[in-house]
């Protein structure tokens, strides 16, 4: 047995019934019919009860079944023919035009446990990363190196989809492709690294930096990557590396106050390596392809919707870093590529500017 | 060269071996706090609804160094697997992000506070109202300063009241450490970590009911009583300032 939940004012919208089945072949009632009218719909049928003041205020809304549904309504019926009416007027529901993206906004330091902290708001999409450092040995093949573990979480309270006990299929996805990003951009040291990772080096094979890098969305609403990947490189550009010294023991013990005024005969390893250089930072955007249009920055439902999304991932100079176009129906023509990547463009330039400011308002303080 | 938080085992996060000396302070008579709260002072509270658009209900809540998500979904469709219920259900989760710790940690789900938060919430929530159906209330503790739970507890049913979801008053929690001979309210991480004994108190301010009481440690009976007060009036200051966060929210959706 199946059942089909249907939402009250939808289905009486449309529920009708013209007695079609009370008649044989020849047009003559089977039985006797009831005294009472048939039921008609509001929706379609002769009598339309056109409701005024939910109308949707779209021109040529005339002919169409829209117009005599209730907006939530035909919304939530018909998803897709929703959009598009919006789409033909170059606004989304949002009230954006469709190259927007959402008010975006960064606060670093939002951890006060964590080395390295930023919270990330791209709309009502909010990630918050954090940066812990801790010790390890570098392997044979490179002594001189720490190392960067990215994590990606999407914990039960971001969205209803997510369960406890069943992580969200999103989660190791975005995590592979936020760890590709970051750190594939951190091995072309000779072209525009992000972070060498010679400078979390402490003890030439002996001991050296792992940064763990955990990033929890706190509310999902689309374009999550975007916002993951800004919190990232937020979270990087805020890092305190702790002063160390190395014990008798061969282990790294964090200095105290004290023990730096004095001046004793414990010396610090990374005196000069309090921050890390951030040669250049990726910025992505991520956009929706639907038929010839471009829109930028999707919420959830625009993106539950339109499923062909491509991500542009550029660095701070304009080179291009990564791109994704994870499938989707809809096939991409270059052309629809290179307006990605020219939003993208101008994209860099406005997130540049929000860390930049970011930045400037932790050094006031 | 990313390495997988899995194969990260061997790793260490530094110490200042300075640190391990201090706990010998708090058994001394006269000492101050870390924060130079007085010893009945609570931290200073804030609370936000409406921080995570997605959910039905969410609060945020900030006591010093301890920050909290709280979220509330539903009342939606049960478990397939469960059986018919007259009543609704409550379904509740806590855990803690990998940062959350002073050494990091798994972030994964506490157990014991999400058996705790359940049975702190339930008294208080009129199940009747939504049968069959379950509420969600899903917390996450973004980082650890001591007092965790009380704190999870106090904002949880800020969510639930956010949602809508109908209860006989808003549940407030606070707790009380016992070091030595003093009483510390709301105790900060440190603290706790060298307590003697703690009482942590949830009920509803408004009927004068405690939902959940728990006892754990070494306290004796006139500081029991005295702990229980303590904690009853502070639950009843921070149900004001509850109320004032939801009255503020109320009247901005209204403008």
């Amino acid at each position: 047995m199946f059942f089909r939940i249907v939402h009250a004012p939808i289905f009486l919208c449309f529920f009708a019934s013209d007695r079609r089945h009370m008649k044989d072949p020849t047009g003559n009632w089977i039985a006797e019919p009831p005294s009472y009218e048939p039921i008609v719909a509001e929706g379609e049928g002769a009598f339309l009860r056109i409701k005024k003041q939910k109308r949707m205020g779209l021109p040529n809304a005339s002919e169409d079944l829209s117009s005599e549904m209730e907006v939530d309504a035909f919304r939530r019926l018909f998803p897709l023919r929703y959009f598009e009416r919006h789409l033909t007027e170059s606004i989304r529901p949002d009230a954006r035009p469709l190259r927007k993206a959402r008010d975006t906004t960064i606060a670093l330091g939002a951890v006060a446990s964590a080395d390295g902290s930023a919270l990330a708001k791209i709309g009502s999409t909010t990630m918050l990363a954090a940066i812990k450092m801790e010790v390890m040995t570098p392997s044979l093949e490179s002594p001189d190196e720490g190392c960067i573990a990215i994590d990606f979480h999407m914990p039960p309270i971001c969205s209803p989809i997510v369960r406890p006990g069943r992580p969200a299929e999103a989660a190791p996805v975005l995590s592979k492709q936020l760890s590709d990003t970051i750190t594939r951009h951190v091995n072309f040291v000779l072209h525009s690294g992000m972070i060498n990772l010679k400078e979390l080096s402490l003890v030439s094979g002996k001991a050296a930096w792992m940064a763990y890098l955990d990033i929890y969305c706190l509310d999902a609403d689309g374009a999550l990557f975007d916002a993951a990947l800004l919190s990232a490189v937020a979270a990087f550009s805020h890092l305190q590396i702790p002063v160390v010294s190395l014990d008798y023991d061969g282990k790294i013990v964090i200095m105290s106050e004290e023990q730096k005024e004095e001046n004793s005969e414990t010396k610090p390893v990374n005196k000069e390596k309090r921050k890390l250089t951030l040669s250049t930072i990726p910025f992505s955007l991520t956009c929706i392809l639907h038929k010839s249009y471009i829109l930028a920055d999707p919420t959830a439902e625009e993106e539950s919707i339109m499923e062909t999304l491509v991500t542009v991932v550029l660095d701070s100079s304009g080179q291009l870093v990564s791109l994704y176009k994870p499938g989707g129906s809809v096939l991409v023509y270059t052309s629809a590529v290179q307006d990605c990547v020219a939003l993208t463009r101008q994209r860099v330039k406005e997130l540049q500017n929000i860390l930049d400011d970011a930045i400037s308002g932790m050094e006031i303080d | 060269m990313a390495a997988k938080p899995g194969t990260a085992s061997t790793t260490y996060s530094p110490v200042d071996p300075t640190h391990k000396t201090k706990p010998s302070i708090f058994t001394d008579s006269d000492w101050v706090r870390p924060d130079s709260r007085g010893f009945h002072q609570c931290r200073p509270a804030f609370f936000r609804t409406g921080a995570v658009n997605s959910a039905s209900g969410s609060a945020y809540a900030e006591f010093g160094n301890t920050k909290v998500i709280v979220s509330v979904f539903g009342p939606r469709e049960s478990k397939k697997a469960m059986m018919y219920s007259d009543i609704g259900r409550l379904n509740c989760n806590v855990s803690y992000t990998t940062f959350a710790t002073p050494v990091r940690g798994q972030g994964s789900d506490n157990k014991e506070y999400s058996s705790m938060l359940h049975k702190a919430l339930e008294g208080a929530i009129i199940l009747e109202s939504f049968p069959k159906t379950t509420v969600d209330v899903f917390a996450l503790v973004l980082e650890s300063g001591g007092s965790d739970l009380p704190v999870v507890i106090s904002c949880a049913s800020l969510a639930l009241a956010d949602a809508g979801i109908m209860m006989y008053d808003l549940v407030t929690s606070v707790s009380v450490s016992c070091l030595g001979k003093n009483l510390l309210i709301d105790p900060i991480l440190e603290e706790e970590s060298c307590q003697d004994g703690s009482l942590m108190i949830a009920c509803m301010p408004s009927r004068y009911e405690v939902t959940q009481l728990t006892v754990t440690g070494e306290l004796s009976a006139p500081n029991l009583s005295e702990a229980m007060q303590l904690c009853l009036d502070a639950c009843a200051k921070l149900a004001q300032i509850m109320r004032s966060c939801l009255k503020e929210a109320a009247s901005a959706a209204e403008e």
